[in-house]
């Protein structure tokens, strides 16, 4: 069993394992399930350290027949994109099962639902096999709306359902999409395979696609438009106000924290590599949803009456530069967009996590019922404020760069002229940046600023272990502003490869399965005879260029 | 060895960053261990003493600097690499030259005497730590902005110093307003940010284009890859295009440096502490954007339409700012416009092409500002925080020391010959006359050169409105006052004041907001409006004089204001310094926008120019405001009541800004919202009611809306696999 499972095995181990305590022990029930989500990061930190940044390939891969007859395999495996989405499932969900010490109501089947829902997660981020993916992606819809529906708020009947639904009508036409893949893969090779490696071989020599007419642009936008519904984007993302809003603390961080980057991770595993020349002619209509989304979010969150709305508003602005830089095309642009979904899942995590920790002494979300909080508990204040500042995109801290590389990316992208864009497409996402710290200085004002609401003159700051729990989003907060090569470097090759897959003629295009292939450190694809056995490429050895590195193109 | 000293910038850059930690981390164990006296003594002294040794490090550099040969005095040393993706690489590098260098010391320099200053001004503050976590953590910001070596690292610093500027504006966040002003000064600095990301993108873009195929080091936001090429990237592209790249990064500076219509935040934000309006506001982080365009100069030069641009929105601002100057009553305000006049001043030079002129008058005006803020902080000290300056009157005789360092302060700013200010306000209508910018047919030298004329009669003689009011002119006019005629209180200072919240909170409503005088509030609260004070100034109330630890500083910056300018100008010869760090001189080089143009010529009569324009605005304040106020409670309304009603309320152009914008947007948003309620979420709910209502036709059983997805679903799930299907058929497996 490879590392990859086995991290997956833990919380569904330490499921089973709760189910045998009774429901009397809560404690016992907590501190069984911190041990697993620990278990789980811990692992997750071992495969870190065992990662080799110096290639596209998939790494630690792990593939079992699973039902043959329908070519379905239990496939897994990781790189440079998955690896820290990987890790920040397993460190959200540490982090929010710790909080989840606030949780009484019904504990055992709360943690239960909660390390199935780290399983699901995790499986999500490393499957390699289309149906597989599915599974987890799907698995995931049920513990998250079991928790909304269970321990959500007043109206979490209707958020729960609308969550369900919604996701999940959107992803049927995502499995239609898989099915007609793994046709079209026997139609041309003779066997059934939801093999993404394999679909993806063909789709790089031109053979897949080939004299299909418009099948490719259907399918495209059958995995797109359930990727953007989960994203969400505008204007699928009237579910997620509702969700957020009804769902338990813990729940609202692991929901903005990684389930949203499902949608965001989709797109450049599937939409990019797998439908290239789709995934071209649709820059334009995504990059107008993308800055409408944007703008919207931002302007709607800015006259939210409620904390959490507000957040969630934020969450579909940012997520929209996550989107805007994905789709740039541009290798800076990508990247930044790939490195914003890990800001967002650790600036909003955090940002839900401290509305909690408030929300738990004061049991209101509302800012009329706040203000002046800053007297009161000065430690949290300092906390939330560095926390709204990563959020608001301030240089030094991680939400910067990732927004800096997406917005660079599109006017690269755009100053070129390319895929229909015009500069206004930069100039409008640029103001939302403007409107963040709008809204977000604004809420900031309501609840800490001016003279101290007299129904908080109680309230206690924060206790230590509140301290230390938020403590480990701000380390990452600075560590991701100040350094992030540590996490811009180890996914550099796999979203360049991801990149060349969309947009290089057929036959240019880099292959997943194909380990003759490497890019080097100029971004050139290569072809190389042999690798050092770590995995890298062996720079002594002979290397032929496939496509050169091509950054800088100009009509 | 030089290397050696250089590398001592890391510990300039460091050691208010070590600064901002003892504060922030130890602070408050401090002064609860030594008590409130000795701990806040402490922790003063060790929020001066690392911008003082920041300063003599600083200092040592630039000695080397200026032993060095000319062409080599440029060092670049990188830290690590801080953002590297395949086609963009920006690494943590500091670019040690004498414009960078020189900021260095007037930001430390500075900087030190002002957090001495403030060590006495906020010794009574309760949450003393905090304002010097922030103060140094600003100084730190203000750093990386000036030695950065690439405008990414550039923009580090600059919203860095935008955020510590927004806490301290709201420093005293029980106060509604000043949480308002913090806001406001954050979002309107957002709008100038957004213009120079917007800026350094294109210049990036240009760069890649043009040096990326050759396969250089895509470091394309460093100022040593972009500056030596700005002429070989600007050929590249049409020259809109640079146009637009130089009017981009202005929006930028417009932003940071208050300039015409993104002033509006600046008078706000005398709301913070005075020493902040002091440092902040009025020395250093406003004028980054000066700093912005002189780095960038070689990109500015070339393109006229940039130039016009900028001389254009600078002689608009130092006019505008000289004129509302005229309506304000708040000492903090009035410096506040002159402020924002003098930065249009600097600009006006930057515009027309004389870019270390603008340098000039941003030492200069940083000598004289930061003395005349720190020296109205003593008066409102000594006032009892009452900021209204009709009720000071003759203070001269009761603050010998801060009155007369004052006097020096007006002096330089009003333009008496050989003090600071004269020399480089006389070398703007100096460059500004000569220039042979033309945009469109329009001498725009020359325009810009009448305005600045008429400024620097303006600029002398509303300084001496505020001169006399506060120090000469009639009577001691607090006496006047009836004791506890106020009825706004606020105890900021108090050390107890957790324990007062309540009693005060009742005190007054939420939204008393002392920011504007308004007809209404100017009757309610005739006596003056303060916001910073400890108890109420009345008839009884005998000003004394600062302490040392505040009027160091006075003397310093006097002494300064006075020598400075003809310093700078003869001894360390500013454009000689400054074009070794690659700042376009106009007398020295071919300017491609406007030519070189040589100002030996006519400096004669510029000079009795400006001396003209000294003795009348000087002696016309004296015959309108020498002897006693003007009529009719101090306002001198009897003959100019509606245009300094007018000039109080900014022309209504604040309020177009601010009130337009919060109203506008809220409209906006909650349009959206009802909409996204509504309409989008509508269609949603609306297709699951649908085919709920259809479902029952089937099924006949229950409503809601789980059952309406789900038959919905199966509807278009039906629906999908039929038209699969048929492509897949129809297709038949493709190329094969």
């Amino acid at each position: 069993m490879g590392p990859l499972t086995l991290t997956i095995l833990i919380p569904l181990v330490g499921m089973i394992l709760l189910f045998f305590v009774p429901e009397r022990y809560p404690a016992a029930i907590k501190w069984l399930t911190i041990l697993f989500t620990s278990c789980a990061f811990l692992t997750s930190l071992g495969l870190l350290t065992l990662f080799n940044a110096n290639t596209f390939q998939f790494q630690h891969v792990e593939a079992f027949n699973w039902i043959p007859q329908w070519g379905i395999q239990y496939k897994v495996g990781i790189d440079g994109i998955s690896i820290w989405l990987f890790l920040l499932t397993t460190l959200l969900t540490l982090l929010a099962s710790i909080f989840s010490f606030y949780v009484e109501k019904r504990t055992r089947i709360y943690f239960a639902m909660m390390l199935l829902l780290e399983a699901a997660m995790l499986g999500v981020f490393v499957s390699l096999d289309m149906i597989l993916f599915y599974t987890f992606f799907e698995a995931t819809l049920i513990p998250m709306a079991v928790m909304i529906f269970v321990w959500g708020g007043s109206n979490r009947n209707y958020a729960a359902i609308k969550f369900f639904l919604y996701t999940f009508a959107a992803s049927i036409f995502m499995l239609l999409g898989m099915i007609t893949l793994a046709k079209h893969h026997q139609a041309i090779t003779g066997v059934m395979s939801f093999d993404i490696t394999a679909i993806q071989a063909l789709v790089a020599s031109g053979e897949f696609w080939q004299g299909t007419g418009s099948l490719q642009t259907i399918i495209f936008w059958a995995f797109t438009v359930a990727l953007l519904v989960k994203c969400p984007m505008f204007p699928f993302h009237t579910w997620l106000p509702d969700a957020h809003t009804e769902a338990p603390t813990a729940g609202s961080v692991i929901l903005a924290g990684v389930l949203l980057k499902m949608g965001t991770y989709g797109l450049l595993r599937f939409s990019l590599p797998l439908f290239p020349e789709a995934a071209q002619a649709a820059v334009l209509p995504i990059m107008i949803l993308a800055v409408i989304g944007i703008i919207y979010g931002a302007v709607v969150a800015a006259v939210q009456p409620d904390v959490k709305k507000l957040v969630a508003y934020s969450s579909v602005s940012h997520m929209g530069f996550v989107v805007f830089g994905v789709f740039s095309l541009n290798q800076a642009g990508m990247m930044g967009g790939t490195y914003q979904q890990l800001n967002h899942g650790i600036s909003t995590g955090a940002l839900f996590l401290l509305i909690g920790l408030i929300y738990e002494r004061t049991h209101t979300r509302l800012f009329k019922d706040y203000g002046g909080l800053k007297a009161q508990m000065p430690i949290f204040s300092a906390l939330f404020l560095i926390v709204m500042l990563s959020s608001v995109g301030l240089p030094g801290m991680n939400g910067f760069i990732g927004e800096f590389l997406a917005l660079y990316g599109g006017f690269m992208t755009a100053a070129n002229g390319q895929y229909g864009l015009s500069m206004i497409f930069p100039v409008i996402a640029g103001i939302g940046v403007i409107l963040a710290a709008a809204y977000l200085l604004h809420m900031f004002r309501q609840v800490f600023y001016g003279p101290l609401n007299p129904n908080l003159a109680r309230l206690k700051d924060l206790k230590p272990w509140e301290i230390g729990l938020v403590g480990v989003f701000i380390i990452f907060i600075f560590w991701g502003g100040l350094y992030p090569n540590t996490f811009l470097q180890p996914m550099e090759k796999s979203v360049n490869a991801v990149r060349m897959m969309t947009i290089n003629e057929p036959g240019m295009r880099p292959v997943w399965n194909d380990r003759s292939q490497e890019i080097d450190d100029k971004g050139n694809l290569v072809r190389i005879s042999d690798r050092t056995p770590d995995g890298s490429m062996d720079t002594d050895a002979d290397v032929e260029i496939i496509a050169p590195a091509d950054f800088y193109t100009k009509k | 060895m030089e290397q050696a000293i250089f590398s001592n910038i890391w510990w300039v850059l460091a050691l208010p960053v070590f600064g901002f930690l003892i504060q922030c981390l130890t602070g408050k164990i401090i002064i609860d261990n030594l008590g409130p006296k000795i701990g806040r003594r402490v922790m003063g002294a060790l929020a001066v003493l690392p911008i003082a040794i920041s300063f003599g490090l600083g200092a040592q550099i630039t000695a080397a600097l200026v032993k060095m040969d000319e062409h080599h005095r440029t060092a670049i040393l990188t830290l690590f690499q801080w953002i590297t993706v395949g086609n963009l690489s920006i690494p943590f590098e500091v670019r040690v030259d004498a414009l960078s260098m020189t900021m260095v010391l007037i930001i430390t320099g500075i900087g030190t005497l002002i957090h001495l200053y403030a060590t006495g001004y906020m010794a009574e503050e309760p949450d003393f730590p905090r304002f010097f976590t922030y103060l140094n953590l600003f100084v730190a910001a203000m750093l990386i902005l000036v030695l950065g070596n690439n405008l990414a690292l550039l923009f580090v610093g600059w919203e860095g110093v935008g955020v510590c500027s927004y806490l301290l504006i709201g420093f005293w966040y029980k106060d509604k307003a000043n949480s308002f002003a913090s806001n406001k000064a954050f979002i309107v600095n957002r709008v100038g940010d957004w213009g120079l990301t917007l800026g350094m993108f294109t210049l990036a873009f240009m760069a890649a284009i043009v040096l990326g195929k050759e396969g250089a080091d895509p470091r394309w936001l460093s100022y040593d890859v972009l500056l030596p090429n700005a002429a070989k990237i600007a050929a590249g592209f049409d020259p809109w295009l640079l146009a637009i790249a130089c009017i981009l990064l202005f929006i930028g500076a417009m932003g940071k440096s208050a300039q015409f219509p993104l002033y509006i935040w600046l008078p706000d934000a005398m709301a913070g502490p005075t020493p902040v309006s002091a440092l902040i506001h009025a020395a250093t982080m406003v004028t980054s954007g000066v700093f912005l365009l002189n780095r960038m100069s070689a990109f500015f030069a070339l393109s006229p339409t940039a130039g016009a641009v900028v001389a254009i929105t600078g002689a608009i601002t130092a006019l505008l700012g000289a004129l509302i100057a005229f309506g304000q009553t708040d000492i903090k305000k009035v410096l506040a416009f002159s402020t924002v006049s003098q930065l249009g001043y600097m600009f006006i030079a930057c515009g027309v092409g004389a870019y270390w002129v603008g340098l000039f008058h941003v030492a200069t005006h940083a000598f004289f500002k930061a003395l005349l803020f720190l020296g109205s902080g003593a008066v409102i000290h000594a006032m009892s925080h009452n900021q209204d300056m009709r009720n000071y009157g003759k203070l001269l005789k009761y603050l010998p020391i801060t009155g007369s360092t004052m006097l020096v302060g007006w002096m330089a700013i009003a333009g008496l010959p050989f003090m600071s200010g004269a020399f480089s306000k006389e070398e703007i209508l100096l460059t500004s006359f000569a220039s042979h910018l033309t945009w469109y047919g329009m001498p725009i030298g020359q325009i810009v050169f009448g305005v600045a004329l008429l400024v620097a009669v303006l600029t002398a003689l509303y300084m001496s409105r505020m001169t006399y009011m506060t120090f000469f002119s009639g009577d001691e006019r607090w006496r006047l006052i009836p004791a506890h005629a106020h009825g706004h209180h606020d105890d900021h200072h108090d050390d107890h004041h957790h324990d007062h919240d309540h009693a005060h909170d009742d005190h007054h409503g939420p939204d008393v907001h002392n920011f504007f005088y308004t007809d209404a509030e100017m009757s309610a609260i005739a006596a003056g409006t303060p916001h910073e004070h400890h108890h109420e100034l009345d008839g009884s109330h005998e000003p004394h004089e600062v302490p040392p630890s505040m009027f160091i500083p006075l003397v310093v910056l006097a002494a300064l204001s006075v020598i400075g300018g003809g310093w700078l100008f003869f001894g360390v010869n500013l454009a000689e310094w400054l074009h070794s760090a690659g700042v376009v001189v106009h007398h020295h080089e071919h300017v491609e926008s406007i030519g070189s143009f040589v100002t030996e010529t006519i400096q004669r009569p510029i000079f009795w120019g400006a001396t003209l324009a000294f003795i009348i605005g000087v002696g016309g304040g004296w015959m309108i405001y020498g002897k006693k106020l003007p009529e009719d409670d101090g306002m001198d309304t009897a003959k100019w009541k509606g245009w300094r009603k007018a000039a109080a309320n900014q022309f209504g152009i604040d309020k177009a800004f601010t009130q337009g914008s919060i109203k506008g947007g809220n409209v906006l948003g909650k349009t959206t919202w009802s909409l996204d309620k509504s309409l989008v979420d509508g269609i949603v709910n609306g297709a699951g009611l649908l085919a709920s209502t259809f479902g029952k036709l089937f099924s006949g059983l229950q409503t809601g809306f789980v059952r309406g997805y789900a038959t919905l679903m199966q509807i278009g799930v039906a629906a999908l696999l039929i038209y699969f299907v048929y492509q897949i058929v129809a297709v038949g497996g493709g190329g094969k």
